[in-house]
């Protein structure tokens, strides 16, 4: 970067946390990842959403340098993973979705060896995050279960004191209590100013702890925004109680108005598109009740995943 | 060596230690197992008879040309094939559980996720796999002179250890092999196959060439021949085998490792 360029960026700010750019990534003729673009600010969490196979894990793998991108450029941090791999993985920490621990020695020692790699291990905070995980740093890493195994993950990542904390699927295989006590982390994280990247198939987790959200499927973005943009692209069930008969005519005509019914005096749809049309139909005429249901991101999520985005 | 570097040399080194500790029982039982019946072969004069009438090639081929000499009793009976080969099988097997195999179980990637280069962590695992077989040198060596000295067979110190240097760099060679597969490949299947199969393949050019006047010229292309063609039990072995040796070795792991930092890490 010339002198130039530098003071440019001083001027603007840190970049962001992580800048992806027409990301392609081919495994020989399949293609995994069909031209991603994304930006994921500094200090927010920022949910990865998608069912499996959809490609979230392959442009993690990407961020951390593990896979090289067919096409498109990455950057996290300000940095290339590929050029400056060292250097950025000494600023953020990884929790792999599909995670294989060493068989051998304790949880302690594991921690102790990956400290010895990271240059720095406080053993403060390693016996705090053990507390709260719950887990026995005395126990032997062949006897763990796969929740177990998720906790040491965890603990790893973080203890590392990252900038950046990406966590692929962090609460596979964690029970309810601990998947509490993960958000807590994650909140805490965010707190201090770190950026955390969680992919997710759970919505719910997401949806506590994610401050925007992107939908990945099949290699693409489908969508982004905050949890209550998404929220708002999502279609709204919507039922009126009429004091006479329906406006049958004037519903018909209104536009984005899908699965309708009438029953007596009763009116009901799906409402795709904006609610301002229907509200002006409905002040025109007697209501005695008026029930307009607020997706959650569940079915946001799965309109989004049919193929309807919005 | 700082602590990062140590950490990624120990880790390895440390998990294959049930694996070393085998290696060093079959290598110890096998020689003291075979030095133990020099005395009763050396004074039995059928043995020698039967021997006198087996064919000359095939004595070649087998290292059994002197079998009632220290040296030809120990080329036959260990470093002609079961010893070299064994270092081959460690060495290929060594590098192969430090690399591809971790890879393949996807446990590589934890360490790759922190701040080390890739060529770091390779570098590290072959530094292991290097030091087990310096080791098993070791063992093979100690366990070597005394039964020597043991069961009364006499050769020269020096002889035994130019042999057994030149069979643990063997091992290293074919390690070599096995961690350049793994560093293109990434997958246990190829770098087991081409290992032990190209070490297979390299005792047999050794050992066959030499029986054929056509291809009797060519039996340098084998490594066994680098390690073994001039018998280093007789005599002292040109400094020009081990330096060929530790060379190959050298350029295996060059490609390995270069070839490891440029592809994608696979996943479990």
């Amino acid at each position: 970067m010339d002198a130039s360029a530098a003071r440019q960026q001083k001027a603007a700010g840190p970049p962001p946390a992580i800048r992806i750019t027409g990301l392609v990534k081919d495994y020989g003729r399949v293609r995994a990842l069909a031209g991603i673009d994304l930006e994921v600010r500094r200090g927010e969490v920022f949910g990865f959403l998608g069912p499996n196979g959809a490609g979230k894990t392959t442009t993690i793998r990407c961020l951390l340098d593990l896979l090289r991108p067919t096409a498109g450029t990455v950057e996290v941090l300000g940095l290339d993973p590929r050029r400056d791999g060292m250097a950025l993985r000494a600023r953020l920490a990884y929790l792999p979705g599909e995670l294989r621990l060493p068989e051998r020695g304790t949880v302690r020692q594991l921690v102790a060896s990956i400290g010895r790699v990271r240059g720095s291990l406080d053993p403060r905070r390693r016996d705090e995050l053990a507390v709260r995980l719950d887990l026995d740093l005395g126990r032997r890493m062949r006897d763990l279960s796969s929740g177990n195994r998720r906790k040491v993950g965890l603990l790893l990542a973080f203890l590392a004191d990252a900038e950046l904390l990406v966590l692929d699927e962090p609460t596979n295989g964690l029970d309810p209590l601990m998947q509490h006590e993960f958000l807590a982390l994650v909140r805490e994280a965010r707190d201090a100013g770190t950026t955390v990247f969680l992919s997710s198939h759970v919505l719910s987790e997401v949806r506590r702890a994610a401050d925007r959200v992107a939908v990945l499927r099949a290699g693409t973005i489908i969508a982004v925004g905050t949890v209550d943009e998404l929220r708002g692209r999502a279609r709204q069930r919507v039922e009126a109680w009429f004091a006479g008969d329906p406006p049958v005519g004037e519903l018909d005509r209104l536009p984005g108005l899908e699965a309708r019914a009438i029953d007596g005096r009763r009116f009901s749809a799906v409402l795709d598109g904006p609610i301002q049309p229907l509200l002006d139909v409905l002040v025109r005429h007697p209501v005695e009740s008026l029930v307009v249901e607020d997706p959650d991101l569940e079915e946001a999520f799965l309109d989004l995943y049919a193929g309807t985005p919005r | 060596m700082s602590g990062r570097r140590r950490q990624l040399v120990a880790g390895p080194f440390g998990a294959a230690w049930r694996a070393g500790l085998g290696w060093s029982v079959v290598f110890v039982l096998m020689i003291v197992g075979t030095v133990a019946f020099w005395p009763a072969f050396r004074d039995s004069t059928e043995l020698g008879d039967m021997l006198s009438d087996l064919p000359p090639g095939l004595l070649e081929a087998f290292g059994m040309e002197d079998l009632l000499s220290p040296a030809g009793y120990l080329r036959g009976g260990l470093y002609d094939v079961v010893v070299p080969l064994m270092f081959a099988a460690a060495g290929v097997m060594f590098a192969n559980s430090a690399s591809a195999g971790e890879e393949d179980a996807g446990r590589l990637e934890l360490w790759l996720a922190q701040p080390v280069t890739r060529q770091a962590v390779f570098a590290g695992r072959v530094v292991a796999v290097l030091g087990w077989l310096a080791l098993l040198a070791l063992v093979v060596l100690a366990s070597q002179l005394v039964s020597d000295a043991a069961f009364g067979l006499e050769i020269a110190d020096a002889r035994v250890v130019d042999t057994v240097a030149l069979c643990a760099l063997l091992g290293a060679l074919y390690a070599g092999l096995a961690f350049a597969v793994a560093g293109i490949a990434g997958r246990p299947g190829p770098v087991l196959a081409l290992g032990l199969g190209l070490a297979l393949v390299g005792y047999l050019v050794a050992a066959l060439f030499p029986l054929s006047d056509v291809l009797e010229g060519w039996a340098w292309l084998s490594p066994w021949d680098w390690a073994l063609g001039t018998d280093p039990l007789v005599s002292p072995a040109e400094p020009v085998r081990f330096v060929a040796l530790a060379t190959g070795t050298a350029a295996l792991l060059a490609v390995g490792g270069i070839a490891f930092a440029r592809r994608d890490v696979r996943s479990a």
